[in-house]
């Protein structure tokens, strides 16, 4: 009968990348918690986190996978990339070696994701503009070169870590409308989630896909 | 009445006749009843068809042989339902509603009855219209060849066109559309009023044509709910405007036939996910849903949600259980306990008026009754009662009056604000009528009206009560027009009465999941009504007297509803205003004067207004003189009732906050453990030598499962010298486990570690069934040991194993045979490995004597320190039981990477092994090395046997333990052939009997 008010339609799947110590886990409790982790410990393993956001009328839930920025645990990491649709990858504007390291972390997000899968680049710590050691001109060209959405932000402050999301959220959300994105196809990121009928049909929540993990 | 059960009768296996309705078939001036019902056949993969099976029928059907088939109309993808407006007819509020089927074929008007059950079969076949996805294959129908004949049998022989009716107009919007329109209606307030010509519009003043506003086609038009109402439902229903919306495309063919079907009619229109489709099958545990609710009304629930607090474990384990919908229901409920947070009280002025007419028509104007007060109330509620007292009314349900006096309603409300016509409701003579004022109309939700016969029998409708029940804003309302057993001794009946209607009275609600709502589960009650409670205990001629003194304090001490709901037996709960206006019963018609009839009744208060809820305060309760119709005289009472009104702005905060606390909540509920060890470092691990390490994985809150997993491209969760014990578990809430690394390295992985083409380095990934996944790192190195290396890389290797750099460890594990052949690039080799030498050198000096040799195990320790007298070159350290040598030495030769015999002669070994001559050739083709150590071990064995008196060895023995370790398989351990294992014994049997 009627589509339930308070479910979203969507899930989106996002992955956040980058080096190690750039505040990936950091920039996911801002968003979901609204609160800056001060001594955030390293992550070692992943970590995911939900949030219900709304993008042109659409509730949307993002499961956030928040992966482990090591180098050593690179390998394993990649097989947390498939599936996404939405990648954030994040350098510290503050070290320049984490800016140096992106296309490293583009080559992997390019392979191992569908070529709809938007990335956006987020220079993090913006907060810092002292210890600036990456400008916002030259992040910008590179984002521009190389097809992302781009933004600076702060996990201390919270500036533009709402918008990072939705951007992203938004890209994506236009993609489907414009039938750009295939919802059919295997490794698109999105699921859709049809309403219910008055009453309660039950789907099963969708579990965060591992595939590639054999679990 | 069901009549979908007579049908079902007809119908044969695969066919369900989903609902049915009565309706009238109209052609021309002809009305003929017919029974329509949507039946479904469901085909192979699941495939669905509906046709609409139309009957003639006798009386109400209640078996199969009431109905005669009449036509068969398929739902193709040319069929339409529609619902159109009669041309030129003034609507009629709560009258018949117009429909129009059409297909290429035919065309045919039905008029069905008013009401919800009407909906629902609109619905119903709208949703079951095929959609217009050209990839869905047409509808084939096959399943009706079998009626067909029935059908043909029964059908006149007109043709089909006989039934189009000019009279009727159609091109509004479908039924599908329809709803849209509704709502997009409802959405903004002032676009709702004279829309299509399906809505007609009613204006308080009446000054010119009357005209209606069809409310009822806004509040009951299918599965539509009110602005705000409990819950918030309203943002659902425009959820569901906005997919319609986009659905449409401006295309009202699709509308119809699609716009139902919300998987055909996503916003893209590409069909997303069409999971609707097997949602049938899917929904195991619906049915224990609704066992649960059944006993509990909505209000009831809503009472204990507002009253209930839930604990955070609760919530845990509600969300921890992912099903579609909890998350609404948590949110709904959270919406509730909050209510205060986001609505304010705003008062609305009610009338409320009862009037028994004594089954007159309207003679005067009421407005004195109706329009009395100088403000115009937001609300009307006017009940009759003996609207109609003929035979006609009671039998046939069917009475001119009610026309009448709805017009004079209509025409006498007050003139300053214009009203729209909720609902009308009678049952024989009691009628109610709702109308608000015009800008209240798209507050106003979930309407439903009923009735209850207590008359004859104790069902009859001469007796009982109509009620209406609806949200206002986020206020729930139900009014009450009721017509209790007459006669001043019959009071008891009259509580029987007004108890019966209590309970018997039942609206069915708009999720068809929950109980139906009864009178008391509102937060407002207005009752009215001829209650007939009299005055007793007093004469006429005293009744009269006192009343003309205005005494009425006297009076009540005998009026029975005062003496009635004193003693609790009626009206539990409601609160009347006090009387201060003489009884209004019983006149001569016509005039102000006291019954003159035979009877000479005594004056009563018969007709009263009473009232139950909070917030609401009487500013008036009067009866009205003027009015000289009827033998009573009309009431009013004017009430301020407080409602609940919600504040958009705060509503909007209010449930992202909600909705904010779940998000926290759900992640606050992702499973978390936390580990006493993530980093796990083995140094100097060594050949068959167990090295362990444990940590603890801690649990938090929320019940876990656990679980190692493999990474890509991997097939197990850890390389192979690794496990971890358990690799799986579950965890429940601050609990704890601990797990066992175990690092062990055999034959199968030494070699790899000695080549350096494996390290001491893994990562394990535990992972949390719905939470989050842990990396632990496993770090460490390998000390290279003589087993598990090749026989040409030891007789390269001149110094002990340990001794030499790892990477020249590396390089000569890496060396193939064929380049250890070519002595001429190296430095020059020695004949065997000097491992293999110090231990049959050993063996041969303490043990050629030894009882049981080879046979016996040896100790677990002396194999340890024989391993690292060999791998360090301490030979001269050997000291050892001779048993754990002969044991080392099979494990030497068991661990050799490539056999003695190498795999690639294993077959021609087997092949040649009855011919001593033909093995000795075989031999000879052997690399260097492995020949050198086949001749060397021949010899030893050789020497065993001449103290065969001592050591009780026999050829036989030490074929069958030297057979299978020489002379290895290259499939491997997994097939042990008896056959081969038996050819294997031979070939060395030679060996060990002939001179080498």
């Amino acid at each position: 009968m009627a589509t339930t008010p308070y479910n979203y339609s969507y899930i989106f799947k996002y992955i956040i990348i980058g080096d190690m110590g750039v505040g990936k886990s950091c920039l996911l409790h801002q968003f979901t918690e609204k609160k800056f982790m001060a001594d955030c410990p390293h992550t070692i393993g992943v970590e995911f986190g939900t949030r219900i956001i709304e993008v042109s009328g659409q509730k949307i839930k993002l499961q956030i996978w928040d992966t482990a920025g090591q180098e050593r645990f690179r390998a394993v990491t990649r097989s947390y990339y498939r599936g996404a649709a939405g990648a954030l990858m994040v350098y510290d504007i503050t070290r320049r070696s984490t800016y140096n390291h992106l296309s490293s972390w583009l080559t992997d997000a390019r392979n191992l994701t569908n070529p709809n899968t938007v990335i956006i680049l987020i220079g993090n710590k913006a907060d810092l503009e002292a210890q600036r050691d990456v400008t916002y001109e030259e992040a910008k060209q590179f984002a521009e070169e190389n097809g992302l959405l781009f933004l600076e932000a702060s996990a201390k402050t919270g500036e533009n870590v709402e918008d990072a999301f939705l951007e992203a959220a938004k890209k994506i959300y236009q993609n489907i409308q414009d039938g750009s994105l295939d919802l059919n196809a295997a490794e698109s990121g999105v699921q859709h989630k049809p309403s219910a009928p008055q009453g309660g049909r039950l789907t099963s929540e969708p579990q965060p896909q591992r595939e590639g993990c054999g679990c | 009445m069901d009549q979908s059960v007579a049908i079902q009768e007809t119908l044969v296996e695969g066919e369900y006749c989903v609902i049915a309705v009565q309706g009238v078939l109209c052609k021309g001036d002809s009305r003929q009843s017919r029974l329509l019902g949507l039946v479904r056949y469901r085909l192979e993969n699941d495939v669905q068809e509906h046709a609409l099976f139309l009957y003639t029928h006798r009386r109400m059907a209640i078996t199969g042989d009431d109905v005669a088939l009449d036509q068969i109309v398929p739902l193709s993808k040319d069929f339409m339902l529609e619902e159109v407006s009669p041309d030129g007819e003034l609507y009629i509020l709560g009258s018949d509603v117009t429909v129009q089927l059409t297909t290429a074929e035919l065309r045919l008007v039905f008029q069905l009855p008013f009401g919800s059950h009407t909906r629902t079969f609109l619905q119903e076949v709208a949703r079951a219209c095929p959609g217009f996805d050209p990839e869905t294959r047409d509808p084939e129908f096959l399943w009706l060849c079998r009626h067909r004949c029935a059908e043909s049998e029964a059908e006149s022989p007109k043709p089909r066109e006989w039934n189009s009716d000019p009279g009727t107009r159609s091109g509004f919007a479908p039924i599908g559309g329809g709803r849209y329109q509704s709502w997009n209606a409802r959405r903004g307030l002032e676009d709702v009023l004279p829309r299509g010509p399906g809505y007609i519009l009613l204006w308080g003043g009446a000054t010119k044509e009357p005209e209606f506003l069809l409310a009822e086609e806004v509040h009951e038009g299918g599965p539509v709910r009110g602005p705000r109402a409990r819950g918030g439902r309203r943002d659902e229903a425009l959820e569901e405007a906005d997919w319609e919306m986009s659905a449409g495309g401006g295309s009202r063919e699709r509308d119809c036939a699609g716009g139902y079907n919300v998987d055909s009619s996503r916003p893209n229109g590409r069909g997303l996910l069409p999971l609707d489709q097997s949602s049938g099958a899917r929904c195991p545990d619906k049915p224990e849903n609704s066992l649960t609710r059944q006993n509990r009304s909505k209000a009831e629930i809503t009472d204990m949600v507002r009253s209930s607090t839930i604990t955070v474990s609760d919530k845990a384990h509600i969300l921890s259980m992912q099903k579609f919908g909890l998350r609404d229901t948590m949110v709904r409920s959270h919406l509730l306990q909050k209510e205060g947070e986001y609505t304010y009280i705003q008062n609305f002025r009610f009338f409320v008026g009862t009037y028994n007419v004594n089954g007159q028509s309207p003679k005067e104007c009421l407005r004195p009754w109706l329009s009395s007060d100088t403000k115009a109330p937001d609300v009307y509620c006017v009940g009759f009662q003996e609207l109609d007292l003929s035979k006609e009314a009671f039998f046939f349900h069917d009475t001119p009056k009610e026309e009448e006096w709805f017009k004079a309603v209509s025409e006498s409300l007050h003139p300053d604000a214009k009203y729209a016509k909720v609902k009308l409701i009678r049952l024989v003579g009691i009628m109610l009528l709702l109308y608000v004022k015009q800008e209240h109309a798209a507050y106003i939700s979930e309407v439903e009206a009923e009735t209850v016969g207590t008359g004859i029998m104790g069902r009859m409708g001469n007796k009982g009560g109509v009620a209406i029940r609806f949200q206002l804003h986020n206020t729930s309302i139900c009014v009450v027009n009721s017509h209790l057993a007459a006669h001043t001794e019959e009071y008891e009946r009259r509580n029987q009465d007004y108890r019966d209607i209590c309970s018997r009275m039942q609206f069915s609600q708009v999720d068809p999941s929950l109980p139906p709502l009864t009178i008391s589960k509102h937060d407002v009650i207005l009752w009215l009504g001829d209650l007939n409670y009299r005055i007793e205990e007093l004469d006429v001629e005293k009744v009269k007297k006192l009343v003309e003194e205005k005494a009425f304090h006297t009076l009540y001490a005998h009026d029975q509803l005062k003496i009635q709901v004193a003693a609790k037996t009626v009206f539990e709960g409601f609160t009347e205003g006090e009387i201060t206006f003489q009884p209004t019963y019983k006149y001569d018609t016509g005039s102000d004067n006291w019954d003159t009839s035979e009877k000479c009744r005594a004056p009563a208060w018969c007709d009263r207004v009473l009232w139950r809820g909070k917030n609401i305060s009487q500013l008036s309760y009067q009866s009205h003189m003027s009015l000289k119709t009827s033998d009573h005289k009309p009431v009013s009472s004017v009430f301020e009732i407080g409602v609940r009104v919600v504040n958009e702005e705060l509503y909007r905060k209010t449930l992202e906050e909600i909705v904010r606390s779940l998000d926290k909540m759900e992640n606050a509920n992702i499973p978390s453990v936390t580990l006493s060890k993530r980093e796990f470092c083995f140094e100097n691990v060594k050949y068959m030598q167990l090295q362990t390490a444990t940590f603890t994985i801690h649990n938090g809150q929320v019940p876990c499962e656990f679980e190692f997993i493999n990474k890509p491209d991997e097939e197990t969760y850890c390389k192979q010298w690794l496990t971890a014990k358990p690799s799986r578990g579950f965890l429940l809430p601050d609990s704890h486990v601990e797990i066992e690394l175990e690092l062990f390295v055999n034959k199968a992985t030494a070699t790899k570690l000695n080549s350096g083409k494996d390290t001491i380095e893994d990562i394990l990934v535990l992972h949390l069934h719905r939470g989050k996944d842990y990396f632990l790192s496993v770090t460490g190195n390998y000390l290279p040991s003589c087993f598990g290396s090749p026989i040409h890389t030891l007789c390269y290797m001149r110094e002990p194993i340990l001794d030499l750099p790892l990477k020249i460890v590396n390089e000569l594990t890496l060396m193939t045979v064929q380049t250890a052949d070519d002595r001429s690039q190296l430095e020059k080799p020695m004949e065997i490995p000097k491992e293999l030498w110090m231990m049959v050198d050993y063996l041969y000096r303490n043990a050629v004597q030894q009882e049981d040799l080879f046979q016996q195990p040896g100790l677990r320790p002396e194999f340890e320190h024989i391993r690292d007298c060999l791998d360090t070159g301490m030979i001269d350290h050997l000291c050892a039981n001779n048993h754990s040598v002969a044991e080392a030495l099979l494990l030497f030769l068991e661990s050799l990477p490539e056999p003695v015999i190498c795999y690639s002669a294993y077959h021609s070994c087997l092949e040649c092994s009855g011919s001593h001559t033909a093995s000795k050739q075989v031999i000879s083709t052997l690399p260097t090395f492995h020949k050198n150590v086949f001749s060397y071990l021949m010899a030893f064995l050789q020497e065993l046997l001449k103290n065969s008196a001592k050591n009780h060895l026999d050829e036989n023995i030490l074929a069958s333990i030297f057979g299978s370790l020489l002379l290895r398989s290259p499939a491997g351990h997994r097939k042990l052939d008896m056959a081969e294992k038996k050819k294997a014994q031979e070939f060395i049997h030679h060996f060990l009997c002939n001179p080498l």
